[in-house]
């Protein structure tokens, strides 16, 4: 049995997305090292298209030259996954965690992803599941409400997963979202009666459901935490 | 699982080589493993590297398989390529160091042979070794079994 084991979660309010890209690869590299404990970054991103390892750019419908027109950047990343879209109202958790030392592989790990926000969903009544083979992310009956893509580099974790809460959908219009055609992008917003408290409360809840799906007994929190990540030495 | 323990049985008298079973993850006998759960079987200098039945078993379907160029160094330790699976990359490691002779381009076409058959036909590269001494540094076939079931046993 594995003894005490501490999380450490990074709020981080607004990030842009290269900056976020930049802090993950830097914090699992000092994981991979265990200079820093299994750590949780929760955030949102301004308007931004993102590609996962494949580079399935076929999926983005409207020239690329067009995005600055319409708000929004384009990564390419080293992720799992197709095309998405993250933005304002978007929940996102990139966890920095070591699936060695929880005897965790990537099917497992990402089953706890879905479950995280499946927990979420019924928070507020709404029904969520785990998609059908090959549609990794969570589903509410054929609309799609959270999605994931996961890079494992030295049994260490990174991006993570986007949840969404009230993004504006619209944008989801210029992708194929996740490759996947004909299935609709939904909300918690779109899906809930429940009136939503503050987005603050609802990225703690996203949190703690992970922190009790992942069995942490330990959470420390880290309010604005600098982006530089200038660490103390931590025993 | 039953056509799992079928599939083993038959390898194993097709290889001729005695076969562990553990839970339901094969793991062949004359073959080294890393603990990044990578197989390497070694003939004189020449190594062929993949990834173990554990590791398929715990990746999920294999969708993409991004290989080395032909020439290209490998080691020890180091990540070559990567795998994607239940929208996860996960890097794949070389048990060994050296230069890559070839590549199973069979697995642009068909990456699910990693699942199907992670020992045989969806071996993923071969190495020309450098240090062959490196060898000492992985696990045999009953170390490699006991160290699967120890990290099985930590969720």
């Amino acid at each position: 049995m594995r003894g005490p084991v501490k999380l450490e979660v990074w709020k981080m309010g607004f990030v842009n997305y290269l900056d976020a890209l930049k802090l993950q690869e830097k914090l699992v590299s000092d994981r991979k090292l265990c200079r820093i404990p299994d750590t949780l970054l929760s955030l949102q991103h301004p308007p931004t298209y993102t590609l996962g390892k494949r580079r399935t750019d076929h999926n983005l419908l409207i020239p690329a030259s067009e995005l600055k027109s319409i708000g929004a950047e384009l990564h390419y990343t080293q992720r799992g996954g197709d095309i998405t879209f993250h933005g304002p109202h978007q929940a996102i958790l990139y966890p920095i965690i070591s699936l060695r030392e929880i005897g965790l592989g990537a099917r497992n790990y990402v089953e706890k992803l879905e479950s995280t926000m499946i927990e979420l969903s019924s928070l507020y009544g709404v029904k969520a599941c785990a998609g059908q083979k090959g549609e990794t992310g969570v589903w509410v009956g054929e609309r799609k409400i959270g999605a994931i893509g996961v890079r494992i580099s030295h049994g260490i974790t990174s991006h993570g997963l986007a949840f969404n809460i009230d993004p504006d959908l619209k944008y989801f219009k210029h992708i194929v979202p996740c490759g996947i055609t004909d299935k609709e992008v939904t909300s918690l917003r779109r899906e809930t009666s429940t009136v939503l408290p503050t987005e603050e409360v609802i990225h703690e809840q996203l949190i703690s459901c992970f922190a009790r799906l992942f069995g942490y007994n330990t959470v420390v929190w880290k309010e604005n935490p600098s982006l530089s990540s200038d660490h103390e030495e931590i025993e | 699982m039953a056509s799992k323990m079928l599939w083993a049985t038959r390898a194993a008298s097709y290889l001729r080589i005695s076969v562990v079973h553990r839970g339901f993850s094969t793991v062949l006998k004359d073959l080294k493993y890393a603990d990044s759960h990578e197989w390497v079987k070694v003939n004189g200098t020449a190594a062929t590297i993949g990834i173990t039945d554990h590791a398929q078993d715990h990746l999920g379907d294999v969708v993409y398989v991004e290989l080395p160029e032909v020439g290209a160094s490998v080691k020890q330790g180091d990540s070559f390529g990567a795998v994607e699976s239940v929208k996860a990359t996960s890097d794949v490691n070389s048990p060994v160091s050296g230069k890559v002779v070839e590549v199973n381009e069979e697995l642009s076409n068909s990456p699910a042979l990693v699942n199907s058959s992670p020992y045989k036909d969806g071996w993923i590269i071969k190495v020309e070794m450098n240090d062959s001494g490196e060898l000492k540094n992985l696990m045999d076939s009953e170390e490699y079994s006991k160290f699967c079931e120890e990290e099985d046993s930590k969720h």
